[in-house]
């Protein structure tokens, strides 16, 4: 668990971070969000101490960060920033060996390490261990960052925009392979970013700064059911949010018993999807299949459309 | 390197290593230039030791100004050196705007004459090339890696040792190449001096009007100082091959 108390940062009489307290539980996700210069990256920093804080203080586990050796902490905490900021005169192997090679693993811990995350990324050990960063598309250069501050296994994990230099495409995939990945490994992360899609698409929870304040921090439906600033619910988007609600709830909720004509949508689509389809193929309501395909319900417009707005 | 390129560059090693161990086989190309029927092959010294003496003194002079401007480079891009910066900057400056034979003529008074001036010469005027170029390369890091570094955990002397100097060392070698080749050069002044080196052959040849020994002198200087500077930039293109970048610069 990741406790930040009151933690504040200024530089001059210029306040970047005011007084920000939030608690992240273990295997959450939580975004921080905001426009740029509110402060984000400064508070993601305080976390693994790059940034000294004026005021206010972090607790992994109960401990206070400041009682941790600075590296040592950098050590347990990984981290990503946009860009990567990978060594381009190390192979992708020797990065993805950097803070094994600082904690003196031996050299056969470390390469089974680096053969696991690079097998975890799709990246083939064979094909990708041995090359330089500059010969790395800009997605395989962000799958080696995360495997890299992924690679001592640490419980915590930062990013500073680690989307930001995707194109859309690319960018979509890299996010639910994180998801999947951060599933499977159950690291606590936290990562800023300035998109709201990507906010409700990757967080548990969602931190809201503006002005160096944290306006609100809740989880995606509370924040767009319960915005609780205009600033919010300027963010989150008027128009987008019964959809942006949408997204956050599966078919497997608004599924009604019966059935209906039609291709089946499976039971673990959201309802945005699912209500895409419906208007696509112009049905009232379509059935739901499970994983395996079998039908086991019908999902309609009329269901969908109940959990759109904040009072269903 | 092409077929050819490597033909020549031996070609020109060959040529350069029977004319220093056996300069007499060129007498003949020489004599022409020779008047009154003096001679037209060095004969006050083996060449061979003189060039070896060359070779010797700008190898320990630059040897010295590397070690003092990589270290001088790296202590003003720490937090605690940047304040010395534009001292280190004039200092530096200085050794370079000093003319060489006005730094022997100094020099000679203090330590005497022989090697001694010849290498305080050449130290000085060494140093600027190095010093710029160690700047250059320590500051050309980018900001991302070394963020990266250390928010990995690695502390100021990993970040130095394993991210910034294999990053700068390209740009710091292309400094050690360019003071190398001055100090070939500016070494054949250290001859007015009485140090050993192949400015005594361009000395003579001066003194007696003799062409053909200046000629052999520069000669021998030059070819020194074309495959060095080969020899060098090809070191360079391999440790910025790494990188994958710099290599059209060098090349």
């Amino acid at each position: 668990m990741i406790e930040i108390e009151n933690l504040s940062k200024r530089y001059g009489d210029n306040i970047v971070v005011d007084d920000v307290s939030f608690t992240v539980g273990d295997g959450e996700i939580v975004v921080v969000v905001g426009t740029s210069g509110a402060g984000k990256s400064t508070l993601l920093r305080m976390i693994n101490r790059l940034v000294a804080p004026d005021a206010g203080r972090v607790l992994i586990d109960g401990q206070d960060t400041t009682t941790i050796p600075e590296d040592e902490l950098r050590h347990r905490i990984g981290y990503v920033i946009q860009g990567y900021g990978l060594f381009p005169h190390r192979t992708v192997a020797q990065n993805i060996a950097t803070v094994p090679r600082l904690l003196g693993w031996d050299k056969a811990r470390i390469a089974a390490r680096v053969e696991e995350l690079l097998d975890l990324f799709q990246l083939d050990p064979g094909e990708f261990a041995q090359k330089f960063p500059h010969q790395l598309s800009g997605g395989q250069q962000q799958r080696v960052g995360v495997a890299r501050a992924l690679a001592a296994k640490p419980a915590l994990l930062l990013m500073d925009e680690p989307f930001g230099a995707l194109d859309p495409v690319i960018r979509g995939k890299a996010q639910d392979d994180l998801l999947a990945i951060q599933r499977r490994l159950g690291t606590t992360i936290v990562l800023v970013t300035h998109d709201m899609n990507e906010a409700f698409h990757l967080g548990d929870r969602i931190a809201v700064m503006d002005g160096a304040r944290l306006l609100q921090y809740a989880t995606p439906a509370q924040l767009l059911t319960h915005p609780a600033e205009a600033f919010v619910e300027q963010l989150v988007g008027t128009v987008e949010r019964p959809f942006r609600l949408l997204s956050l709830v599966t078919v497997k909720d608004a599924m009604e018993p019966g059935s209906a004509d039609g291709e089946p949508i499976t039971v673990s689509a959201t309802l945005r999807d699912a209500l895409a389809q419906l208007i696509w193929r112009g049905r009232p309501a379509l059935p739901v299949a499970d994983a395996s395909g079998a039908p086991i319900g019908r999902i309609s417009v009329d269901g969908i459309l109940k959990h759109g707005r904040p009072l269903a | 390197m092409s077929a050819r390129a490597v033909i020549l560059r031996v070609a020109a090693l060959l040529l350069l290593v029977v004319f220093v161990t056996a300069p007499q086989l060129f007498a003949f190309a020489f004599a022409p230039l020779a008047a009154n029927n003096a001679p037209a092959i060095y004969n006050q010294g083996s060449l061979l030791a003189l060039t070896l003496s060359h070779l010797r003194i700008v190898f320990l002079a630059t040897c010295a100004s590397t070690a003092l401007a990589v270290a001088l480079g790296i202590f003003v891009t720490r937090p605690k050196g940047r304040e010395f910066l534009p001292l280190s900057r004039s200092l530096v400056n200085i050794g370079q705007t000093f003319p060489p034979i006005a730094v022997l003529a100094i020099a000679v008074p203090l330590v005497g004459f022989g090697e001694k001036p010849t290498f305080i010469a050449l130290f000085l005027y060494g140093l600027l090339p190095i010093f710029e170029n160690t700047l250059a390369g320590l500051t050309e890091v980018s900001p991302q890696t070394l963020e990266a570094a250390r928010g990995m955990g690695m502390n100021a002397r990993q970040r130095l040792w394993q991210v910034e100097l294999p990053l700068a060392l390209p740009v710091i070698l292309a400094g050690i190449r360019l003071s190398v080749i001055i100090s070939l050069g500016t070494a054949t002044i250290g001859s007015t001096v009485a140090a050993k080196g192949l400015g005594e052959v361009i000395i003579a040849g001066l003194q007696s009007n003799n062409i053909a020994f200046i000629l052999q002198g520069g000669l021998v200087v030059a070819l020194l100082a074309v495959l060095i500077h080969d020899g060098l930039g090809l070191t360079e293109r391999m440790a910025a091959r790494k990188l994958g970048r710099f290599v059209d610069e060098t090349a």
